[in-house]
């Protein structure tokens, strides 16, 4: 009695082994052959507008204090401006254990010394990276009034990775500022 | 004739064959090789297969670093009475701040050390989303390649999924253990295209080949097994040695030890010494070193 084959289809096993043998094609279609013109050169990045509920006549809401852009014109060494960073987020948006990860995933500042936070933004941010771009910005709660805000920015450096516990979730505007914030930090000086 | 004596006998015919394929193991690679040793089903043998194999590569020469990415940490297990309270791989994946120095164990043979699976090991139990720790898995080799080993062999939980897959996207190589028996065999196309999917994040990945494992002669089912195997894959993908089934492997786990240590190993030595030299030809082939370097 054959004990294995009537269980296999030898000829698609026998076709898939000999594909771990070929070496692996790496694909690169010509924009022709993917049905563009010799003009085409690629997408532009698109900003797709967030979708806002219709406007409603409501009694105006107290308004947050101007959020004000870190100061970076003295800027010394690295560790320091992100130091300064790190006061700004503290004073306007509440955030504590601020940490900054390169893009190997290691620590390159740290004011948390949670392993686990770095391992969370770690795995938040990889989590979160579409096919060919960026990774976006995530946050998960991690306590009743803390929100770890994982930003990833992509910078002279690489791509770093800015994880911070806030009392609640940024909004857009925030985010935009303090990914702003990052990168001008991590610019060397010109 | 026992059964060592017999396995003996038929690698004393195929060895010299072998090793005029394979260069000497000093001239191995230049910089660190790594291959990890994993398989679609549980308990084939890729603890002992791992154990064994990065003993006979260090008994060559080769600087070996033998890695235990199982949560279940069994090489830690099998060769260090203190495994449970190592600092091992699986911290170094959860904290940045571990250097891979804290890691090593090193063991009386010189070229041999290991790494254990360590503490932080829960975070695979829960599973883990694939690419998590992709990052790390690549600062852990490269550290390993800076520290000077020659070859970085990674014994793997079962499956190719989580920090598995990670490594393996991670590696030069991979060799897969595949239990000489029906059910074993029959879980093949699994593996296969789990594989073909790895090398599609990782094409520069190498597959070593298929190595049958607790073959047993008085069986005919494990014997008619092994040669369907045989028949099913083109002849590059399965290895000519096969590891057989004995209570020595249990004698020698019991013992902490690698086989080949034991007074009575001699047979098994030779079993692994024969997988070694298979190795070391297919590294060297032209055609897969094209592969593997780019």
């Amino acid at each position: 009695m054959d004990l294995v084959n009537p269980w296999l289809d030898s000829v698609e096993v026998r076709r898939m082994a000999e594909r771990l043998l070929a070496p692996v094609q790496e694909q690169a279609v010509p924009a022709q052959d993917a049905g563009f013109g010799e003009q085409f050169v690629g997408y532009e990045p698109v900003h797709v507008p967030i979708p806002r509920p219709a406007a409603v006549v409501l009694p105006p809401e107290p308004q947050p204090e101007a959020v004000v852009e870190p100061q970076t014109e003295v800027r010394g060494p690295f560790l320091d401006r992100v130091g300064r960073l790190r006061d700004w987020l503290h004073f306007h948006f509440q955030a504590v254990e601020v940490f900054l990860l390169d893009r190997e995933g290691a620590v390159i500042f740290d004011e948390s010394r949670h392993g686990k936070l770095h391992f969370l933004a770690r795995s938040l941010a990889v989590a979160s990276r579409r096919p060919g771009g960026m990774a976006g910005n995530v946050h998960v709660k991690v306590g009743a009034a803390a929100t770890l805000e994982v930003i990833p920015v992509d910078t002279p450096y690489g791509c770093l990775v800015l994880g911070a516990v806030v009392p609640a979730p940024l909004d857009l505007a925030a985010i935009t500022t303090v990914m702003d914030a990052l990168r001008s930090v991590a610019s060397p000086p010109h | 004739m026992d059964g060592w004596e017999a396995w003996r006998s038929i690698l004393k015919k195929s060895l010299p064959l072998l090793q005029a394929e394979a260069t000497v193991a000093a001239d191995f690679l230049n910089g660190v090789t790594s291959f990890v040793i994993s398989s679609q089903k549980g308990g084939v043998g890729k603890t002992t297969l791992s154990i064994n194999l990065a003993h006979a590569f260090a008994r060559a020469g080769v600087r070996t670093l033998l890695v235990d990415a199982d949560p279940q940490g069994s090489v830690g297990l099998s060769l260090t009475r203190q495994s449970r309270l190592l600092t091992g791989f699986y911290d170094f994946l959860a904290d940045p701040g571990i250097s891979l120095d804290r890691l090593i164990v090193p063991t009386r043979l010189e070229t041999f050390s290991l790494v254990a699976s360590g503490q932080a090991s829960d975070y695979e139990a829960s599973g883990g989303i694939g690419g998590s720790y992709l990052a790390r898995v690549r600062a852990f080799l490269r550290a390993v390649s800076s520290r000077g080993f020659d070859l970085c062999i990674i014994d793997t939980a079962a499956g190719l999924f989580g920090v598995t897959g990670d490594v393996i996207a991670s590696s030069d190589a991979v060799l897969i253990p595949q239990q000489a028996e029906p059910l074993g065999i029959r879980s093949v196309p699994k593996m296969l295209e789990g594989l073909n999917r790895l090398r599609v994040m990782n094409p520069r990945l190498m597959v070593l080949g298929v190595v049958l494992t607790m073959v047993q002669q008085d069986l005919a089912e494990s014997l008619e097994a092994g040669q369907a195997l045989r028949q099913l894959l083109p002849p590059d993908l399965v290895f000519r040695t096969a590891v057989p089934r004995d209570g020595l492997f249990v004698r020698a786990s019991a013992r902490g030890l690698p086989v080949g240590v034991l007074e009575e190993g001699a047979g098994a030595q030779a079993v692994f010494d024969a997988l070694r030299v298979e190795i070391e030809a297919k590294f060297e082939s032209p055609g897969r070193r094209a592969q593997i370097h780019g």
